[in-house]
């Protein structure tokens, strides 16, 4: 017999047998990120405000247009919060439920940061990665001119842009998009850098991948982590841009409101005696950016265990 | 040094015109015309006065007018609400008191974040140094917006030591409130910024040398410690600045104190573009100066860097 049916066996039950489970580096990065009580009370807390933006309207009595006429005019001493009437975090100095300015607020607020973060993940990974991999003189030149971008006082810009073409949530997103994508650039190119002379990119050049594909298949994946920990840090960031324009009152517009907007309407009326009013929405604002810190910070630690 | 001040300056120059040609042509984007009113004018009435501000000459013509004049007089033209007002004198108006106040809390946040930070350092996993490192928690997420009708809540409403906002030619009792509010955030970041780097350069090589060597403590920090130090905090001065500007809005509409950023405010309100290109010229102008500044003292205090 020239196949020896006991090792064929053998050799079947190893290729049968399951595979001893390697430890990836995502695997490492999760369990260290679930050892991290701030980075997890942060999570939780996201999932938190999470649902309540999402279905905190089915929990509402009244709706966000719906005016109390049995307040008004006396908020100071009727419109506070109480089961009763059904404000469970009072009304607003026209006798709107707070509650669900509240959760229409986090919404809009939430979705100016992840909108104006997923932006700045696009743009600002293909520009960094680009200009990383190409170098040279397009480098520079790509480089430069986010420098000079950076140099420009964007806030100001982005409010001659919303007054100029009209103050709506859409230009809101195209001008936090404008300049959210800078500092991303600038993370993802040195990355870029590194990688650039690595042996499976020299391997693919080799086997005469055009240089796109590799940015797209070989590069881009390979900086996933940090553009998830930058992605993570820049959406609070993008929701306190969003918040101060609506605190100067020249973001987002009525009937719609925003954290900033309802914390700048509370900051109004504090002397009324309608605390309520800024410590609802600031509470929110204060623990969602809180969370998106911590989290992002258990995000750098977890990918990244020796910079501790 | 001097090439690499002119090397600097020849990327400050292109940068400033480049925000001035964008304002400008934001502001000709922008539909309807500065004497567009809900009365129409009579036409003849406003070709002439179309032609006082230049306006029916074309648009390269108008640009080139409009940057010769800031350029060579510093004038950024009339504006187009106030007929009697030029944007000139609306800033200058305002402008002195941003500055009071702004520079307060730039000196403060400075002095403040790097003492707090070089100590929290020092004595690091002390009392001190979890008490830092809470502020500059904290602080993160209470930005100028939030700071200020909570300062106004407890000092104003609550305790009655301050007013709640005015200026009256800059008494103290004014000041105090816009620079805690506009200075909380950036002191925290600078001491944890400094705090972050003193504790790896105490880990360093030349420290233990100069430890090694029987310097005093005290002599290893302030000579040897602080310096390279420093560079990190530099370099966050920058950005600083301009965020520093932008929250000056806030405390001028917050606690009325009338600096530039109501001015600004007001302008966007208003619609009167003229005055809101000129404030934001000069914003733009301010900051690309104070970052060369900051990469010129970067340049000097770090010798690695060569010119």
């Amino acid at each position: 017999m020239v196949i020896d049916a006991t090792k064929m066996k053998s050799l079947g039950d190893r290729l049968a047998a399951e595979e001893v489970r390697g430890r990836s580096p995502w695997a490492d990065a999760r369990k260290r990120f679930f050892r991290n009580k701030a980075a997890v009370a942060g999570l939780v807390l996201l999932i938190l405000v999470g649902l309540f933006a999402l279905f905190g309207n089915s929990l509402a009595a009244w709706s966000n247009e719906e005016l109390d006429f049995t307040v008004m005019g006396q908020v100071a001493e009727l419109g506070g919060p109480s089961f009763a009437s059904g404000h469970y975090f009072g009304t607003d100095d026209l006798g709107r439920d707070l509650f669900a300015r509240t959760v229409q607020g986090t919404r809009i607020s939430l979705m100016v940061g992840i909108v104006g973060s997923a932006i700045a993940v696009v743009a600002g990974t293909l520009y960094g990665a680009t200009a990383g991999y190409v170098g040279g003189r397009i480098d520079n030149v790509m480089m430069r001119t986010v420098d000079i971008l950076m140099s420009i006082p964007y806030m100001f810009v982005l409010i001659l842009l919303l007054v100029i073409f009209g103050r709506s949530i859409a230009m809101l997103f195209v001008g936090i998009g404008l300049i959210s994508w800078l500092d991303m650039s600038r993370i993802v190119r040195g990355q870029t850098l590194s990688l650039k002379h690595k042996e499976f990119i020299e391997a693919a050049q080799a086997t005469g991948v055009p240089t796109f594909t590799i940015i797209r298949r070989h590069i881009v994946p390979n900086l996933l982590g940090v553009v998830a920990v930058y992605a993570t840090l820049l959406v609070p960031l993008m929701i306190l841009t969003e918040s101060f324009i609506s605190f100067l009152g020249l973001g987002v517009q009525e009937p719609l409101t925003s954290w900033g907007a309802l914390i700048s309407e509370g900051a109004g009326t504090i002397s009324y005696g309608t605390l309520w009013q800024l410590a609802f929405p600031l509470f929110f604002f204060i623990i969602t950016l809180f969370a998106f810190f911590f989290v992002g910070d258990g995000l750098r630690d977890a990918l990244d265990p020796k910079d501790r | 040094m001097l090439s690499y001040i002119a090397k600097r300056l020849a990327i400050a120059v292109p940068t400033l015109l480049l925000l001035i040609i964008i304002s400008f042509l934001l502001m000709h984007a922008a539909p309807g015309g500065p004497f567009t009113q809900e009365r129409a004018l009579p036409p003849q009435v406003l070709a002439n006065l179309e032609a006082k501000y230049g306006l029916d000459q074309p648009l390269w013509r108008q640009m080139a007018t409009y940057v010769w004049g800031i350029v060579s007089d510093f004038d950024f033209g009339p504006s187009f609400i106030y007929k009697d007002r030029t944007v000139n004198e609306i800033i200058a108006q305002g402008f002195p008191v941003t500055l009071t106040y702004g520079s307060l809390s730039f000196v403060l946040a400075v002095a403040v974040g790097v003492t707090l930070g070089v100590f929290a350092a020092i004595w690091h996993n002390s009392w001190l140094d979890y008490l830092a490192v809470g502020i500059s928690i904290g602080a993160q997420v209470l930005p100028n917006f939030v700071m200020a009708p909570i300062l106004v809540l407890v000092f104003t409403l609550w305790l009655r030591w301050l007013p709640g906002g005015g200026w009256e030619g800059g008494a103290w009792q004014y000041i105090v409130m816009p620079v805690i509010a506009l200075s909380t955030s950036f002191m925290a970041s600078i001491a944890r910024i400094t705090r972050s780097s003193m504790l790896e350069v105490l880990n360093s090589n030349h420290i233990r040398t100069a430890r090694a060597k029987g310097l005093p403590e005290r002599k290893v920090i302030l000579r040897h410690a602080l310096k390279p130090a420093m560079l990190p905090v530099i370099s966050y001065l920058g950005p600083a600045f301009v965020t520093m500007i932008t929250g000056s809005v806030v405390v001028d509409i917050y606690f009325s104190t009338g600096g530039i950023g109501k001015s600004f405010v007001d302008s966007a309100l208003n619609r009167d573009y003229a005055v809101m290109m000129g404030v934001t010229i000069l914003v733009g102008a301010l900051t690309i100066l104070f970052n060369l500044v900051v990469d010129i003292l970067y340049a000097w205090i770090d010798p690695k860097i060569r010119y």
